[in-house]
């Protein structure tokens, strides 16, 4: 996750989120998702993309994010190779338009937001990669 | 220690993986060529070795100077200057000199390793060998009085003769000492095509006698071109088996005589040439020699990332025909389209095997730097060590090798040094004084597994704990399992010695190695007893190949079982469930569904099952009936391994079929998840 640059701004799991375009590979259509038998935590199941499995991040599975509200239409393909379903994209953010803010420490997408960007009066919730695929890996341990 | 400097402009980052691909050949042109020094050769052959391994460590000595490694360069160049010496005649190519040639080359090639990873450089990356190395050079230092030159015998210009190098008047001096006549072969050839047509005419030579220099020549005033004096050594040169195309053989002459040199001279020639000791073979087996047979193609990352990207495509295409395929079956009842269609699926198949087979390497060029190793550190330690090898004829991807080179050789390292006792601790325990240091590869399903087994003392528990606890890794008063001890050694920084060796205990290595072998989406296990030895286990996913299956389906989805576990297949009417036990061929067995193994909602029950078992265990210790809803045949897939974030138990990787993504199952994991829902069912009970 970056403070630099500029920010996707996205609907994902009915809550406003801003993606740093620096941790982003691409945005592609959402591709059908193939199930994983007896899947990880926070792993929905895999894509085929660019000849590879990608696997798609579950939301629902992660602390603080409800049951989408709608079908995604997007995946954003972060670096470390994981898709993250998006159900609408709203808009491009660029630096100096934004404030940050740490995230409250009771606020339980701590575990893979790495803080809240303020920007068009709305307060999103910064989707740090490195948390997340920390916490994905936890899920993994715990098991 | 002295940081490498970085040059402006360079980043040693993933865009270096041209250069360290480069470094990498290298070595294994220079580990190869040593090999072929081991083994009795003809003079020729033994000269264009060391020949090609001065070129080879030249090379070595410039790279690194360019990227800024200067200790590295100066090793380099201490390497070349030694096989400099061996070239010139004074130094004889034995197997003592061999194996510290090979120590420094691997010396030099661990370092890389080291560069690669971002450490900093060594003040001398030859320091275990310096020894060795100070008394070859003292052993290779010309007798007072100067070396003896007989390139006045030669008949030519003398401005020819002022040019020649002190290789070539070493050279010549020590053929025409051993008997041998030094010919000399003019050539003119085309600006256009000449330095392929002097790759031809050096080929052809070679299989003469020694081809000892290329000097220029004057071209005739009637021609055009560059003309060449190609000189060589041989007893007999024939003119009709020369490549020569027209116009283009000036002539031959016979530029010097051995008859004519002095008796009392060749009598003083101290240094035979250098395979003198060795019985020679005959020309014609020393050309099928491995480093003669193999035709090295090096490839830039940018060339071997376009082999892959195709690899993909064709994959891509492959995956694209197969939901045609489906789709068209579905829609029509027209067999032909189908048929064409099935046809190019599978030729698509056989280009992608092909393909994958053009990735693979075996094994064995990982033992084969290894074992040099292993004795140098014999003979450093004193310790004699047994090495074995097992399932070298493995196969497994270039890139995946070139990544396990470091760690195995540290992991063979602390082995040697701290885990392999003393010959007379050794004795003292009752054991034998040669310690055995084993190391085998093995597949099993779609992972491949390396063992590095040794009989040493095994890891210090005690110790261990009493680090971890000083580290802060372990709390005082917890009862750590054997396990967790032995992982806690691969945690970075994590050393019980108090003084580090020349070798190893410093430390650093092992949470390399747990790094490494983890971004290939494996894992080491380590395991010792004491006083009998250690066991430390790789394991790792193959990201791709072709799998023999047996393709099943279950809760509406297919799934594929490698073929190498499968014991039995049987189908019948009697319906079966998870915790029945089944006959087969007069034996009882344990039944649990597919569905309960990976925790997907449970059938109400099964007609069909397959016995799985353990793969390659001679006699099968473990067996299971697995029930799935239906057995659908057999087929090759195209496996692709999951990545990391979704690794799922039982599952090995997938295969993107007509239907869907195929899953294949890793047997081995699906015999422990059988084996853990029948526990849990007893539970219950």
């Amino acid at each position: 996750m970056s403070e630099q640059g500029s920010w996707l701004h996205v609907r994902a799991s009915g809550m406003d989120l801003a993606l740093s375009t620096l941790d982003l590979r691409e945005v592609v259509g959402m591709e059908t998702v193939s199930p994983l038998p007896g899947r990880p935590q926070g792993i929905q199941g895999v894509v085929v993309f660019q000849g590879e499995f990608l696997p798609v991040l579950a939301w629902v599975d992660l602390p603080g994010c409800a049951v989408p509200t709608a079908p995604p239409m997007a995946m954003a393909v972060l670096r470390p190779r994981l898709a993250i379903p998006i159900e609408r994209m709203i808009g491009v953010i660029d630096a100096p338009a934004a404030t940050f803010r740490d995230i409250d420490e009771d606020d339980p997408a701590t575990g893979w937001a790495g803080g809240l960007l303020h920007a068009g009066g709305l307060d999103l919730r910064l989707l740090d990669p490195d948390r997340l695929i920390a916490l994905l890996r936890r899920f993994r341990g715990d098991r | 220690m002295p940081m490498p400097q970085e040059p402006e402009g360079f980043h040693l980052d993933q865009s270096f993986d041209d250069v360290w691909a480069e470094f990498e050949d290298l070595f294994v042109q220079a580990r190869q060529t040593l090999a072929t020094l081991k083994e009795p050769q003809p003079a020729h052959v033994v000269q264009a070795s060391v020949n090609a391994l001065f070129r080879t460590t030249h090379t070595l000595k410039g790279m690194a100077g360019m990227l800024g490694f200067p200790s590295f360069s100066k090793a380099a160049h201490r390497m070349e200057d030694i096989f400099d010496l061996m070239r010139k005649g004074r130094l004889r190519s034995t197997d003592s000199l061999v194996e510290t040639l090979e120590a420094g080359i691997l010396a030099l090639e661990s370092g890389v390793g080291g560069l690669r990873r971002g450490r900093s450089e060594p003040e001398d990356y030859l320091q275990p060998l310096r020894r060795q190395l100070g008394e070859l050079e003292a052993l290779a230092r010309p007798a007072e009085g100067g070396a003896q030159d007989l390139t006045s015998m030669l008949d030519l210009p003398p401005d020819t003769l002022k040019a020649l190098s002190e290789y070539e008047h070493t050279r010549v001096t020590s053929l025409l000492l051993s008997g041998m006549p030094i010919h000399g072969v003019r050539i003119c050839l085309d600006f256009a095509t000449f330095d392929e047509r002097l790759r031809v005419y050096g080929e052809a030579l070679g299989s003469f006698g020694e081809l000892i220099s290329t000097l220029p020549w004057d071209v005739p005033e009637d021609r055009e071109g560059l003309a060449f004096l190609l000189m060589i050594a041989c007893s007999d040169l024939e003119p009709s088996r020369l490549p020569a195309l027209e116009g283009e053989l000036l002539g031959l002459a016979l530029l010097a005589d051995p008859a004519r040199v002095p008796a009392s001279l060749r009598a003083e020639e101290a240094v035979p040439p250098p395979s003198e000791e060795k019985e020679p073979v005959p020309v014609a087996s020393a050309a099928a020699s491995p480093a003669q047979e193999v035709e090295i193609l090096r490839l830039p990352a940018q060339r071997v990332e376009a082999l892959e990207a195709r690899l993909m495509a064709v994959g891509q295409l492959r995956d694209a025909a197969s939901q045609l395929l489906n789709r068209t079956r579905r829609a029509s009842d027209d067999d032909r389209p189908m048929a064409l269609m099935g046809q190019m699926e599978d030729g698509l198949l056989d280009v992608q095997k092909s393909l994958l087979q053009m990735r693979m390497v075996k094994v064995e060029s990982l033992f084969s730097r290894i074992e040099p190793m292993v004795k140098g550190l014999s003979r450093d330690t004193g310790k004699p060590v047994k090495l074995t090898f097992q399932g070298g004829d493995l196969e497994l991807e270039r890139s995946i090798l070139g990544r396990l080179t470091e760690p195995f050789l540290h992991l063979v390292r602390n082995a040697v040094d701290h885990g392999l006792e003393p010959p007379s601790e050794r004795a003292a325990l009752g054991k034998s004084e040669t310690g055995s240091l084993r190391i085998s590869a093995s597949q099993r399903g779609r992972n491949l597994r390396f063992d590095i087994r040794d009989d040493g003392r095994g890891f210090h528990l005690e110790r261990i704990q009493a680090r971890g606890i000083e580290l802060g890794l372990l709390k005082a008063g917890d009862n750590p399992t054997p396990e967790r001890l032995h992982r806690l050694t691969l945690e970075p920084g994590f050393s019980t010695q108090d003084k580090p060796t020349q070798l190893s205990g410093r430390g650093v290595g092992m949470d390399v190695v747990r790094a490494e072998i983890e971004a290939l989406g494996g894992e080491v296990h380590l395991s010792s007893e004491v006083r009998r030895g250690s066991l430390i286990r790789l394991s790792f996913p193959l990201s791709r190949a072709v799998v023999s299956c047996l393709k099943v389906r279950c809760a509406g989805q297919p799934f594929g079982i490698p073929l190498g576990s499968v014991v039995r297949v049987q189908a019948g009417r009697q319906v079966c469930r998870g915790g029945d036990q089944v006959r087969v061929l007069g034996e009882s067995l344990p039944l649990e569904s597919l569905q309960a193994c990976l925790g997907l909602p449970e059938p109400d029950g099964q007609r069909a099952f397959v016995v799985l078992g353990q793969q390659g265990a001679a006699a099968r210790s473990v067996e299971v009936a697995l029930g799935v809803d239906e057995i659908v045949g057999r087929g090759e897939v195209l496996l692709r391994s999951l990545p990391e974030l979704a690794h799922t138990a039982g599952i090995m990787g997938g295969s993107v079929q007509e239907e869907g993504i195929l899953w294949v199952l890793d047997p081995d994991a699906m015999l422990g998840l059988a084996m853990d829902s029948l526990m849990r069912r007893v539970a219950r009970v």
